[in-house]
């Protein structure tokens, strides 16, 4: 019996640590347990993380401006404009008016918007839509190597940038492959990692971290640089520990769910520190996105998390984590013992 | 397993794009900053210093001391052949500096003096007295020392050295930006140290922390809030308060005592002050530290939230109640320190930015924006209050951080109604501004470029340019010079009040006849154009029975304060507003005498006995 039970294994590691668990018996109704509805689900939550993502980074290239300068106004990039036959002041404008940097930088906007909405009727076997979203993946990528580049080249600001990037890849596989397909489980736990672990490096002082980092741990819990720190030193030490964790079975689950809350503290973070009611707008054109486009950062782990709190099969248990038997949608009621 | 093969070739092709676009970076740019590991007889990097009111106050600053060491040091000074001691203090651990305070000095003589840490480490320059006897006093003004090689940061300061020591500078003022590095200052002040000490030991030294030096790209510092915004223009320091603290310990606490030193927010200090040199007073002034941040403030006009690039914006729409530029703790100060002209012949007031928007295009390329929130240009309000304040003392201005070159005279209510103000161009130059207006300035002087005369800013703000060095359009080499690199000198001369500014570039001989400085300079002008607007009359001539005597003039009917100014000579013929009766006032060092409640434009000749 235990055996057709896969929820069953992580109250027993709980056993094996001393805790005690009343014992009871339930029965999983057929519905919870439905595969392709669980399946569903969990596509829903990889679409709301990367049209988020997407909505946010839209946001900033059309209210805003899209973090390219760095990458643009620079000799390199001139001498490019001019072996495509571009002159100088086609490219970079004539000061009174906007170039071809200008233009485009501007026009990106607009392949945002296009991914935020593909992220949303994007199906299984949609070719083209799913080439757009790796694309996308490639626009992220270049904004993140941007914003790389802006922070002097620390590795960091890259790496954290990993959940981001790898979301639509994320969305794309799980439709294409399943949401338990070894490429799909490995993708999203790659970003996880990258992201825990970037953010990591900065909280624990290995790079400088982006003053921010203090300044909303003050802010928002009025404490002081000293505070801050050791607060922010932990946080580095347990990012970095979801990253070892998430690969533990006995605590992979704990990991995701710590690394969902986490990622939407530290999202939620922006707004909550920067807004305030004497702002026009109370702020919210300034802050909103900075939450919005971090929404990786939580549907990644609660992807994750609820991937590995799905009831599965004898087969599926003794297989390592992320690998599944099929995708036949076969559904049968389970009776299963939880300790 | 189509699927798969078609993800891969994705991802490699964007591993090459993001290697191509890496290899397309420009690597010269990186700056190599490290603390270097010295002997203990060498741990004594530099040392500034200021005289103001009989008070010298230096500040040493040391190499990291190891822990077994001892953290006293030592101030001495050489008197009769042998050194003694005047003063000695602890290290302050974070940023290692030793700052000395020593009052009753007496700065009628120039002095030796060293600093002493241990036993074996020494570091010596002169406190040079205090020279009341000069008719000129030289003031060399820097802004922007990138040590980035990209645009020659790297490149050897030793021309700027030898010019400061052929010109005999009285006083070194750098603007701001003297570290770009946003998170190791004390790496980098000791470069600076390294660069400059040799200049900074032997004379007064004024360094404003700018946003870079405090670890910010930009700075609204809103009384020492915190930033959470990335950019920072919600207002507030983006680093926290203890390296802000250090950074404004490292560069101002030589300066004499601070005009009103409460303190701001997260425990950061103020060092608005003044410092009195030569007979000449210097207003230090803190343009960043109140000053709101505009995000969410201001109607978003732009791609940044301080930037406007709508040119049919309403300006009125971003002058918004409240908004504060200098603050009222510092309009105070100015008030009264307009008014003091004890040891004053001349006043000039020191800032990090200018009180307009400066330049049209930013950034290497053309990136044309109608208006700039991080300059002083906004909110306008605060921006004329300031102005106001600054003319009723006839000051001159000083600044930099614009990494442009410019020559301004500002107007609040009708154009070149108040201050001149000389912006000092980038020791080397980070970013390029242009000052290039879509439409050629009105009552421009005779064969004067275009972008000179009369014009708005992006504020609406009434400027008139005189000058700018705008760097070349497509920089060849494109480092210093072709960037509009240099620096500036200012002479002010306290005999005939004439203010002289020049503008040179980096690696000339300034000495030499064959140098050349950058287009528009040098420019004199009198210390009394800083307030003399065109639509002004005369009153009548006061003969005084005393030399240079303070004068005041005041609104019959408000009794507001029109200008408190020190005559040149024993006579003066006011310039006031026409069809105002004023209320004048004179005395020997302060206007204390009451000399006539009626005057007006036209009124007759007066002879007054002050003595």
């Amino acid at each position: 019996m235990r055996a057709e039970c896969p929820a069953r294994a992580p109250q027993e590691s709980l056993f094996r640590y001393g805790i005690n668990i009343e014992r009871k018996e339930r029965v999983i109704p057929s519905s919870a347990v439905n595969k392709p509805n669980f399946d569903s689900r969990l596509i829903i939550i990889l679409r709301l993380g990367a049209f988020f993502c997407f909505a946010g980074w839209t946001w900033v290239h059309f209210y805003w401006e899209g973090p390219y300068g760095i990458l643009v106004w620079q000799d390199a990039t001139y001498v490019f404009a001019e072996r495509i036959g571009i002159d100088w002041e086609e490219f970079v404008g004539s000061g009174a008016d906007d170039g071809f940097v200008q233009k485009w930088v501007a026009r990106i906007g607009w392949f945002y918007l296009i991914c935020a909405v593909i992220t949303v009727i994007v199906r299984k076997g949609s070719w083209i839509q799913m080439a757009a979203l790796v694309g996308g993946s490639g626009l992220l990528t270049i904004l993140s190597y941007a914003k790389y580049v802006a922070s002097q080249r620390q590795p960091p600001m890259f790496i954290e940038h990993g959940g981001q990037i790898l979301m639509p890849i994320l969305l794309v596989t799980a439709l294409a492959l399943g949401v338990r397909h070894r490429v799909t489980v490995t993708t999203a736990l790659l970003a996880l990692v990258t992201t825990f672990a970037g953010h990591g490096c900065y909280a624990l002082g290995l790079w400088p971290p982006p003053a921010t980092f203090h300044a909303m741990t003050s802010v928002i819990l009025d404490v002081g640089y000293d505070t801050a720190n050791t607060m922010l030193h932990t946080a580095g030490i347990l990012d970095f520990l979801v990253c070892i964790g998430i690969f533990l079975p006995p605590l992979r689950r704990m990991s995701a769910l710590y690394a969902a809350a986490w990622g939407f503290v530290t999202a939620i973070a922006r707004p909550v520190a920067g807004m305030s009611l004497s702002l026009n707008y109370w702020g919210a054109d300034q802050f909103v996105h900075e939450a919005v486009l971090r929404a990786p950062h939580v549907f990644i782990p609660l992807f994750l998390f609820f991937l590995w709190r799905e009831p599965q099969s004898a087969e599926n248990v003794a297989r390592p984590p992320g690998l599944t038997s099929d995708d036949s949608g076969t559904t049968r009621p389970i009776t299963c013992t939880i300790d | 397993m189509t699927f798969q093969k078609c993800l891969t070739i994705c991802c490699v092709a964007l591993a090459i794009a993001c290697g191509r676009a890496d290899a397309q970076q420009n690597r010269r740019g990186r700056a190599v900053l490290s603390i270097p590991k010295v002997e203990n007889k060498d741990i004594i990097c530099f040392a500034l210093y200021t005289v103001h009111d009989s008070t010298l106050k230096l500040t040493a600053q040391l190499y990291p001391i190891a822990e077994a060491d001892t953290k006293t040091v030592r101030l001495e000074i050489e008197k009769d052949g042998k050194w003694v001691e005047v003063a000695r203090t602890t290290a302050v651990e974070q940023g290692w500096t030793a700052p000395f305070r020593v009052e009753n000095w007496d700065d009628s003589r120039t002095c030796r003096y060293r600093v002493a840490h241990g036993t074996e480490a020494t570091y010596e320059g002169i406190i040079r007295r205090n020279p009341v006897d000069q008719d000129e006093i030289v003031v060399a003004g820097f802004t922007g020392n990138s040590i980035h090689p990209a645009h020659g940061g790297d490149i050897s300061r030793q021309d700027i050295i030898d010019n400061v020591k052929k010109v005999d500078a009285d006083v070194l003022f750098f603007s701001g930006d003297q570290v770009y590095d946003h998170n190791r200052h004390y790496a980098a002040w000791l470069k600076f140290g390294r660069d400059f000490g040799e200049i900074i030991k032997e004379r007064p030294t004024l360094c404003l922390p700018d946003d870079h030096d405090a670890g910010q790209p930009n700075l609204w510092g809103e009384s020492g809030k915190i930033s959470t915004l990335s950019g920072a223009s919600d207002g507030g320091y983006s680093r926290p308060g203890v390296y802000v603290r250090e950074v404004e310990r490292a560069q101002t606490s030589h300066f004499p005592d601070p005009a009103d030193p409460h303190k701001v927010g997260q425990g950061i200090g103020v060092w608005f002050t003044n410092l009195n040199w030569g007979n000449v007073d210097f207003a230090i002034l803190e343009d960043r530290k109140f000053k709101t941040g505009p995000a969410g403030r201001v109607p978003k006009q732009g791609p940044r939230p301080d930037h406007i690039r709508n040119p049919d914006y309403d300006p009125a729409s971003v002058d918004v109640e409240g908004a504060v530029l200098l603050g009222e703790r510092q309009l105070r100060f100015l008030d009264n320190w307009a008014q003091d002209w004890r040891h004053a012949d001349m006043k000039v007031a020191l800032s990090q930015t200018i009180f307009c928007g400066g330049a049209h295009i930013h950034g290497s390329a053309n990136g044309r924006l109608h208006a700039d929130m991080d300059s002083n240009g906004w909110p306008q309000s605060g921006r004329n209050r300031a102005l106001d304040a600054l003319r009723k003392g006839f000051a001159f201005h000083c600044a930099g951080d614009q990494h442009l070159a410019t020559i301004f005279q500002h107007g609040i209510d009708e154009h070149r109604d108040a201050i001149w103000s000389f912006c000092v161009p980038s020791i080397a130059n980070l970013y390029l501004r242009w000052w290039e207006p879509l439409e050629p300035g009105r009552n421009r002087e005779t064969g004067a470029p275009e972008y000179t005369g009369d014009h708005l800013d992006g504020f609406h703000n009434k400027v008139t340019n005189h000058a700018a060095a705008n760097p070349e359009k497509k920089p060849a080499g494109n480092i210093l010079n072709t960037r509009a690199a240099g620096f500036g000198i200012v002479r002010l001369n306290t005999a005939t009040r004439q203010i002289t500014m020049e503008c040179w570039p980096r690696n000339v001989d300034i000495t030499s006849s064959a140098a050349k400085q950058y287009r528009g300079w040098p420019r004199t002008i009198s210390q009394f154009d800083n307030y003399n607007p065109r639509s002004w009359g005369k009153l009548g001539k006061i003969t005084f029975d005393v030399e240079d005597p303070v004068v005041q003039l005041i609104h019959a009917d408000t009794n507001e304060i029109l200008y408190t100014v020190r005559a040149n000579g024993q006579t003066f013929t006011p310039s006031a507003p026409k069809d105002n009766v004023f209320i004048v006032k004179a005395g020997k060092d302060a206007p204390d005498t009451i000399i006539s409640t009626g005057m007006k434009a036209g009124s007759a000749p007066l002879a007054v006995t002050i003595n």
